[in-house]
C-alpha cells in the first residue's frame, strides 16, 4: 500500500537526532523534514573538521564519538570536548562568520552536518521548525553566558 | 587558519570564459538534448516550491513528485481540452487576419520605398521598389518548394526530443535531491562545506536566472504595452505580452516581435504610415532599454554579472552558437562561474588540500595497522 506519510515514531537518523538538544523539540515529522536537510558524515581520530578562521557554512551534531574544540594548534589543552547529543560551529547558522576555534576529532567519530542555506530555506519554507530550532538555539547560548558568568564569580 | 575571502584571479576569469564558449560550441552539436533540458529545467523551477511544500507536510519525495506531476499533467489537460473549441476560432481567425495584416505589411513596406525613392536620388535610380516587390514576389511563389519540405522535416525531427522534456522534468524533481546528495557524499570532508556552498551556490545562481527572466518579461511587457496603448495600436497587452515571450531570444526575437508589431500598425492605420514609424521607435526604444538596462538588472543582477560583460557575452554566444546561444549564454555564463569560483576557492587554498592529504595519512594508518 502507498505510505503517504512518515511513521509516527522516528526511526534512523530521526532518532538519533531526536537526542540531541537542539531538535528536542520537534515532532516526528518535523525531525523527518530537518532529518532529510542532514548530511552524515564519518571523521577519523585526530581528523580535523574545520580550522580557526576558516569561513563558516554549517553546523555540527555529534551523532557518535567526541569532538575536542581548541584554539588552532593547542589540541593538547582543548576549551571544551563534545560528547554524542551535542552541537558545535553553531555561530556558523547565524552569521556564517569565521570559526573562532579549530574542531579535531578526539576519536572515530560520526557527524550530522547542516548547511547554514538549507536553515535559511527551512526559515522561508517552514518557519515553525526554524523558530523552535532557533528557540534551542537560544537556550544553548543562554546555558553558556550562565556557565561563564558563574565561573566569572569563582575567579573573583 | 584565518584567510581572506577569495577572489578569482584573471586566469580564472579566462577559463571560466573560455569554459563557457567550449560549452556553448559542444552544446549546438547536441541541441536535440540541451533544448529539452533548459525547458526541463524551467519547468523543475517553477513547479519544485509545489513539491517541496508537500515533502514539508511529511510526503515522501517520490511520492510529492508523482502528486506534483500527475496534478499538472491533469490541469494541462483539462485546460487543453477547454479551450480546444475557443483554440480553433481563433486559428481561423488568425487564419483570415493573418492574410489581412500580411496585405498590411506589405502596403507599408511599399509605400515606404516609394517615399524613399521620392526624396532620396541614388534610391530612385535603383529602383528598389521594383526590386523589392520582384524578391518577395519570388518569395511567396517558391516558399513552399523552398522551405516547407525542410521546415516539416526539423519538427519531426524535434517533436520525440520534445516530448524528453516532461520525462527529465519528473525526474528531476523526484531524484534531484538525491543527486546532490550523492555529489555531497563523494567530496571529501577537508573541502565539505565549501563544496555545499558551491551546489547551493549552483541552485540559486540557475534559480536567480529563471526568475529574473520572468521579472524581465513582466518588465518588457508592461514597457510596451503602455507605449503601443500610447500611440493608439489595437490589443496593445496581447502584443506586449507576446513580443515580450518572444524576446527571450536576443535579438532575434526582438526582430521578430518588431515586424509583427509593425504589420499589426500598418494594418490598423493604413493611411497614416507615421503610427507604424512611432511603433518602430517604440520598439527600439524598449529594446535598449531592455538589453542595457532591465537585463543587466534583473538576469544579471541575479547571476551577480558585470553589464558589461552580460551585454558582451550575449554577443559572443551569438558568434558561437547562433541562436541557441543567445538563449543558453546567460544561465551557461552563471553556473560556469559559480563553479570556477568556487573550484578556484578550494584548489588555490593549501590548508584545504594538507587537511585532506592529512585525512587520507590517518585512513591509511588505520587500514594498515594490523599489516
Amino acid at each position: 500500500m502507498l505510505r503517504l506519510f512518515a511513521p509516527a515514531t522516528p526511526t534512523g537518523l530521526q532518532a538519533r537526532l531526536r537526542e540531541v538538544e537542539l531538535f528536542s523539540t520537534l515532532s516526528p515529522r518535523e525531525l523527518k523534514v530537518v532529518g532529510s536537510l542532514i548530511h552524515q558524515r564519518s571523521v577519523l581520530a585526530d581528523e580535523i573538521v574545520f580550522d580557526e578562521g576558516e569561513e563558516g557554512q554549517a553546523i555540527y551534531i555529534v551523532l557518535a564519538g567526541e569532538v575536542a574544540i581548541c584554539h588552532q594548534g593547542e589540541f593538547a589543552s582543548p576549551i571544551a570536548v563534545i560528547p554524542p547529543g551535542r552541537i558545535f560551529g553553531e555561530l556558523a547558522l547565524i552569521d556564517g562568520g569565521p570559526r573562532s576555534a579549530q574542531a579535531r576529532a578526539v576519536r572515530d567519530s560520526e557527524l550530522g552536518v547542516m548547511f547554514r542555506g538549507d536553515f535559511q530555506n527551512l526559515m522561508e519554507s517552514h518557519a515553525a521548525i526554524a523558530t523552535k530550532i532557533s528557540f534551542q538555539l537560544a537556550r544553548h547560548y543562554a546555558g553558556i553566558i550562565r556557565q561563564m558568568a558563574a565561573s566569572l564569580g569563582r575567579t573573583r | 587558519m584565518s584567510s581572506p575571502r577569495y577572489q578569482p584571479g584573471p586566469l580564472v576569469w579566462c577559463a571560466i570564459l573560455a569554459a563557457t564558449c567550449l560549452l556553448l560550441f559542444l552544446f549546438q552539436k547536441v541541441l536535440w538534448l540541451v533544448v529539452p533540458l533548459l525547458f526541463a529545467l524551467v519547468s523543475y523551477y517553477l513547479v519544485l516550491p509545489l513539491k517541496q511544500r508537500l515533502v514539508l507536510a511529511g510526503v515522501s519525495h517520490a511520492t510529492a513528485a508523482i502528486i506534483v506531476s500527475a496534478g499538472i499533467l491533469a490541469v494541462l489537460g483539462l485546460a487543453m481540452v477547454l479551450a480546444t473549441p475557443w483554440l480553433g476560432a481563433q486559428l481561423a481567425a488568425l487564419q483570415a487576419g493573418g492574410g489581412r495584416y500580411y496585405e498590411g505589411g506589405m502596403r507599408f513596406l511599399s509605400e515606404t520605398l516609394v517615399w524613399l525613392e521620392g526624396h532620396v536620388s541614388f534610391i530612385a535610380r535603383a529602383r528598389l521598389s521594383e526590386q523589392v516587390a520582384a524578391g518577395i514576389g519570388e518569395f511567396n511563389q517558391t516558399f513552399s518548394q523552398r522551405y516547407l519540405a525542410d521546415a516539416a522535416m526539423q519538427a519531426a525531427v524535434w517533436f520525440p526530443s520534445l516530448l524528453l522534456i516532461p520525462f527529465i522534468a519528473f525526474f528531476m524533481l523526484r531524484d534531484g535531491w538525491r543527486f546532490k546528495r550523492l555529489l555531497s557524499n563523494a567530496v571529501p570532508n577537508a573541502f565539505f562545506e565549501r563544496t555545499l556552498y558551491l551546489l547551493d551556490q549552483l541552485d540559486r545562481t540557475a534559480r536567480g536566472y529563471f526568475q529574473g527572466l520572468l521579472k524581465l518579461t513582466v518588465l518588457d511587457a508592461v514597457c510596451l504595452a503602455a507605449g503601443l496603448w500610447f500611440i493608439g495600436v489595437s490589443s496593445p497587452l496581447l502584443l506586449g505580452v507576446v513580443t515580450a515571450v518572444m524576446a527571450w531570444i536576443p535579438y532575434v526575437g526582438s526582430i521578430g516581435g518588431c515586424l509583427l508589431v509593425v504589420l499589426v500598425a500598418a494594418t490598423d492605420f493604413p493611411d497614416s504610415p507615421s503610427v507604424a514609424y512611432a511603433a518602430i521607435g517604440l520598439f527600439i526604444a524598449v529594446r535598449m532599454l531592455d538589453d542595457f538596462v532591465f537585463m543587466p538588472l534583473t538576469v544579471g543582477k541575479s547571476l551577480k554579472m558585470h553589464p558589461l560583460l552580460t551585454v558582451l557575452m550575449i554577443f559572443a554566444g551569438g558568434a558561437i552558437a547562433g541562436v541557441a546561444g543567445l538563449v543558453l549564454v546567460l544561465p551557461l555564463l552563471g553556473i560556469v562561474m559559480v563553479t570556477g569560483e568556487t573550484l578556484g576557492a578550494v584548489l588555490s587554498e593549501p590548508r584545504l588540500r594538507a587537511r585532506h592529504r592529512h585525512a587520507k595519512a590517518l585512513l591509511q594508518a588505520k587500514v594498515t595497522v594490523d599489516l
